[in-house]
């Protein structure tokens, strides 16, 4: 089971309940869209949240050095120079 | 001495740079463009640098403002001159703005196992991440030519992200530490340590 993370328009949290590490890119974007729509995740809190919110975002799954499992869902980063 | 070559020195690579100044490392500034007035907004550059080439720019601004000696390298980086422009370097800083040269510096980085730290921002201005090379992929714009957060209502993420960059560079060069960081309008968040 994993953390949950969601950053969307500069607010970034966690959701409480643990989700499936292993759980599809498509499956965490349907999840993610449920977690805000409910104010699940606390300050990020929309209730008419688009289905495609997070079509473009980027799910990334990390283990922290303790063991930890981690998914973020974020947005794409392509810029820096 | 510590030698860091800084791929891209626009947003995040010169804002990075300044705060890097006082590492008490040598500083190698690789960018083949050159600064346009619109780039005064989000990027380290004052009005007499325009139309200078950013990597010269930089390093006459380190020189000029704290008496700070930097190497300048006009030149794009590409597979046949990669092992020119990162020789003798200890560490590489990847603030490249696209998916190809992120690409191209890994595998050079890869290669001749050197450590590589990128930067990178949304284009909204709104998210930066601050992540080794052996945890990144780097992103895709969603559509080319994508607006970029060059405005200069994004300067304090990007100086945010910057700021990140070097505090990740400085704790390298400190202990070897490799801590990646994600940032956010709601603040600055370790994801590896």
């Amino acid at each position: 089971m994993a953390v949950l993370n969601i950053t969307y328009q500069g607010n970034s949290g966690d959701y409480d309940l643990e989700i499936d590490y292993s759980a599809s890119d498509a499956d965490i974007r349907r999840i993610a869209v449920e977690v805000v729509r409910s104010g699940g995740i606390r300050g990020l809190h929309l209730a008419n949240l688009p289905d495609n919110a997070f079509a473009n975002y980027v799910v990334d799954r990390l283990r922290s050095p303790g063991g930890e499992e981690r998914i973020y869902l974020r947005p794409k980063v392509p810029f820096g120079a | 001495m510590t030698r860091i070559a800084f791929c891209g020195v626009g947003a995040l690579g010169s804002n990075a740079v300044l705060y890097c100044r006082e590492l008490g490392a040598e500083l190698r500034l690789i960018d083949f463009d050159r600064v346009e007035s619109k780039n005064l907004a989000a990027q380290w550059f004052v009005k007499q640098s325009v139309g200078k080439n950013k990597a010269e720019a930089v390093r006459l601004q380190l020189a000029n403002f704290y008496g700070v000696k930097a190497e300048a390298m006009g030149v794009r980086l590409a597979a046949h001159n990669a092992t020119q422009l990162l020789d003798g370097c200890d560490l590489a800083v990847d603030c490249f703005d696209n998916h190809d040269s992120r690409m191209l510096l890994s595998e050079a980085a890869r290669a001749r196992g050197l450590p590589l730290v990128h930067a990178a921002l949304a284009g909204d201005g709104t998210f930066g991440l601050v992540r080794w090379d052996e945890r990144f992929a780097p992103d895709r714009e969603d559509a080319e030519g994508q607006a970029t957060c060059e405005g200069g209502e994004h300067l304090p993420v990007i100086g945010l992200v910057a700021a990140t960059l070097a505090r990740a560079i400085q704790d390298f060069l400190k202990s070897g530490a490799r801590a990646d960081s994600m940032v956010s309008l709601s603040g600055v968040v370790r994801t590896h340590i």
